[in-house]
Parts: structure tokens; sequence; C-alpha cells
């Protein structure tokens, strides 16, 4: 049987090499810190469901069950932490229920890159569509194109099918695509 | 909410000739894709928003820095630590009382002679021991030291992992794994590198010996060279003169930690400079024939007298005490 890296990293961290801990901390805090902030807004309280939660997998590391990939496994455990918190923390704040995800997965015009295909957009109105999809649509886009995630860890992490995340893909870019399409289309054809 | 599916899509999207034409890659795949399109226009829709999907957006990942990472890190490891500590420190029956009272007993005795080598207006922080007398450390950065007899080990306080010894010590260092932080042993012959490791260091007369138990460690020699030392090897130095030997595992040069000094093959000469250095006597042979002696086995070293007459036992000859001097001479009726 073929044991994959990703599978020996995951057994010594079990076996609780503080080594091995270290390094999986060190990889992946930074995207989950700025997958905590792109859920929360929230730097306080994204790091300490951070803290916690890493603290938590430590502890209960002979109980979490068969991790294949790590990446999307703690993907998954850290985006229901984050939303158990926020459940918590709403207790003491009077949020209205509606308003309080829907500003979440903002995006800002620093975190884009030059774009290949939407060259002749500006950064600005690429943000301004991209920030008016929908909080699930924006969360696909974003585990998908900034968080390097494969489809089928999407549906994991998000707990939604796999053809549901492909719907939401297809919608998010025909909402994309309805802004930008003239010029697409004549950038394409020139090819 | 009720899924519609799209199996071309999904074709299109696992499809990776349609992928090499999204990302503009391959000639043939190009060149096959731009025909099918004119020949479906009616898919034109969908595979355009296929492509979009494939190349995606590109984000410039907004990332907090490694210094921030390692801080968090260490606050983790920290919680760790402790509830380690925790966890050990329950009672669960007797025994573990009894250690408890060692470990009290311990601190006092710690505290005492911080209070007393400890002057309170310099930065500096010394453990010394007396002839014959071992002291347990632990450093405020988690490293455990033990002291042998005749020795003396300082710091400054803010930096803790940069330690000075005269005489002999067990080092047990505490890695950091965050940052990994060395920790530094300077004697007046060479300085030890370690980043988490046991190891003894003795530094007597002018000349430094050092065994590595567990781990890695670099050696910064006096004369400038540097020496990697691997678990199990043993080095002695002075003035130039290097020793680098793989040493048998019965020997254990550390062993007085644990109240016994373990010789094997060793010459008389040799254990009588260990029991030199460590009650402060000087030694004196009737008979230089005496010196080669071979001594095996282990000879406690907590107490003078008992120390002595083990060496006696072991080797045949007669040790007096004079003032501060040790008299060897061949037994009479030997």
């Amino acid at each position: 049987m073929n044991i994959s890296p990703e599978k020996s990293t995951w057994f010594l961290f079990v076996q609780g090499d503080l080594n091995v801990f270290s390094a999986i901390f060190r990889g992946y805090y930074p995207i989950l810190h700025n997958y905590g902030l792109k859920i929360s807004e929230n730097t306080s309280i994204t790091e300490d469901c951070l803290q916690d939660f890493f603290l938590y997998l430590y502890e209960n590391r002979e109980n979490l069950g068969e991790v294949n990939n790590v990446k999307s496994y703690l993907f998954v455990s850290f985006r229901r932490a984050m939303f158990k918190k926020l459940k918590k923390e709403r207790i003491f704040t009077d949020f209205e229920e509606d308003f309080e995800f829907s500003k979440n997965f903002e995006f800002s015009p620093e975190e884009i890159a030059i774009q290949k295909e939407f060259t002749s957009l500006q950064k600005q109105t690429l943000v301004f569509i991209l920030n008016d999809l929908s909080v699930r649509e924006k969360e696909v886009v974003y585990l998908k194109y900034y968080s390097n995630l494969k489809t089928n860890d999407i549906s994991d992490v998000m707990g939604i099918s796999y053809q549901s995340v492909l719907n939401t893909l297809q919608k998010a870019f025909i909402k994309l695509r309805a802004t930008t399409e003239k010029e697409l289309i004549e950038a394409i054809l020139k090819n | 909410m009720k899924e519609t599916s799209n199996p071309f899509l999904e074709k299109l999207l696992n499809d990776s000739s349609f992928r090499n034409w999204a990302n503009n890659n391959n000639k043939n795949d190009i060149a096959f894709w731009n025909s099918w399109i004119e020949n479906n226009p009616d898919k034109l829709d969908i595979v355009f928003t296929a492509k979009s999907i494939v190349v995606g957006i590109s984000f410039n990942q907004k990332l907090v820095g490694k210094d921030h990472v390692n801080d968090k890190l260490n606050a983790v490891l920290n919680e760790i630590h402790l509830k380690n500590i925790r966890s050990l420190s329950k009672p669960k029956n007797k025994s573990n009382l009894k250690v408890y009272g060692i470990v009290a007993f311990l601190a006092l005795a710690l505290l005492v002679i911080t209070f007393v080598f400890n002057d309170f207006s310099s930065n500096n922080v010394t453990y010394k021991t007396g002839f014959g007398e071992t002291l347990n450390l632990k450093l405020s950065d988690g490293t455990l030291v033990v002291l042998n007899g005749n020795s003396e080990i300082s710091y400054e306080k803010d930096s803790p992992r940069n330690v000075t010894l005269r005489g002999e010590a067990y080092f047990k260092v505490k890695p950091i794994y965050s940052t990994h932080a060395k920790f530094w042993v300077n004697t007046s012959d060479l300085k030890v590198e370690v980043h988490g490791t046991q190891f003894n260091v003795s530094s007597r007369k002018n000349k430094t010996d050092v065994l590595l138990d567990e781990g890695s460690i670099k050696l910064l020699l006096k004369n400038g060279e540097n020496k990697q030392m691997k678990p199990g090897e043993f080095v002695s130095y002075s003035d130039q003169k290097i020793t680098h030997e793989k040493i048998n595992k019965a020997l254990k040069y550390s062993s007085w930690r644990d109240g016994t000094y373990i010789f094997n093959n060793t010459p008389l000469v040799e254990v009588m400079k260990y029991v030199e250095d460590t009650y402060g006597f000087s030694s004196e042979f009737k008979d230089s024939k005496i010196k080669e002696l071979i001594i095996s086995g282990g000879i406690p070293n907590e107490n003078l007298n008992i120390c002595l007459s083990a060496i006696q036992k072991s080797s045949g000859i007669d040790i007096t005490v004079e003032d501060d001097k040790l008299i060897i001479s061949l037994t009479n009726n030997h």
C-alpha cells in the first residue's frame, strides 16, 4: 500500500510530534487566518478561534477520525469552528440575522491580480462585480481561486454537493460574464 | 434546493484538451476547440462559461506575516506545554506525592542557592555547587541542568540560552520549535551550540569534555574550528589538542547524575581525577605503577568516604586522607 506524504504527516501529528504540529500550524495558519477574516470580518474573533482550533486539534488528535486530505480537513473543521464561534458571539451582540453574513467575503482591489481574461476591466470594476455575488457564490469563488481548493474539496468544506458547487460557479461566472461578455468574446475571437 | 445537473459543463471542465484551449496552451487543442465552436454555435454560452471557470480569477493572497504566525504558534505550544504539566502533576497515587516532596525540596534548595548567589543589582544569574554536591536546575527557558560537584553555571538574566560553565554539568536543552532558537554552553576552551538535545559537558583544568546523548550539536573550538557531533560521540579538547571518538555504550560519562560514576577499563589515574574535581582534593601516588591500575564498575559519588572505599575495594589499593590530599598506595597485604 502506498502511503502519501499527507498521510504520514498526519500520522506523525496524531503520534504527538510537536515538530509536525508546528509545521502544519505554520503551513496552514496564514490561509485559515484569511479564511476566518473573510467569514467574520473580525480579527480578534478569527485569531481567538484559530488559537482554540489548533489547541483542540492537538488535544483531540487521536479522536479526529481518518484524514485523507489535510488541507480540506482543516478548512472543513475550521469553518465549522468559526460559525460556532460567531453563533456564540451573536448572543452578546444585537446583529440582525439577515444583515449578519451579508457583508462576508468582501474582496478588496489589492487582492485582485492582473487578469488574463479581464485586462480591459479595471480591478475596481471586477471587485464591484465579485462583491455583488451572493455570499455562497463568493465563498465558492474564494475557496476555488483564492485558497486553491479542488471542486470536490469545496463541496466537503461547504457541505453542499459537487453538482451544487459547479452550479454555483456557473451562476457566478454567468453574472461576471454578463458584465464583461462583449469585451471577452472580442478578445477571444482575436486569438 | 433543487439541483439541476449540467453534465455538459462538467464534461468540459474535466476534459484536459478543453482546459488546454481555455488556458491557450496546446496548438492542436486550440485548433480543435476553435473549429468545434464554429460548428456548435448553440453551445457558445456554456463553452465560455466553462472557459471562465477554468481560467478563474487570480488573486493576490493577503496573508499574515511569519512573525505573527510564530507568535501565535508559541502561544499554542506554551498552552500545550502547560496542559501537559498540569495533567502530569495530578496526584494519582502515593508515589506521586513522594515525587512532590522531592520537587518541593529541590525548589526550596534552588531558592536558597539563587538567593545566595544571585546578586540582585546585577544582571547575572549564577548557580554554584560545593564539593560532592549535585544540583538540579531548570532554567527559565525550560532547559534542565544537573550541575555536578564543585561546578558553577552562570548566564545573563535576559539570555538564559547562553550559559557559561566551569566544572561539569548535564544538559537537557528544551527545543523551541517555532524559532529554532539555539542554546550555547561556553567553557574556557570551546562553545557548544545546540538546538535541543541531551549532553554532558565537563570543563576542568583547561580541558573540556563533551558527550552527546541525543540530537546533534556543534562545537565552536577556541582555535576557530567547528566540529559537528553525533549521538554517542565523545570529544575532548584542550589547547589545540582534540580527540573525537565514538564511545562504548556501556561507558556512561554522564552517569554521575544518578549518583554513580561508571568506569569501564579506566586507569586509576583518570578515576582519581574525577574524585579530585568533584571533591576538591589533590592526589598523590606513592607508586607510579598504581596509576595504570584498571578500574571497572560503578563508584558512588555522593559521599567521599563511600566513594573512596568503593575505589579501594575494586582496585586493591589504600587511600588515606591528609588535609586536602589523597595519598594512594598499594595495600600492604596485596
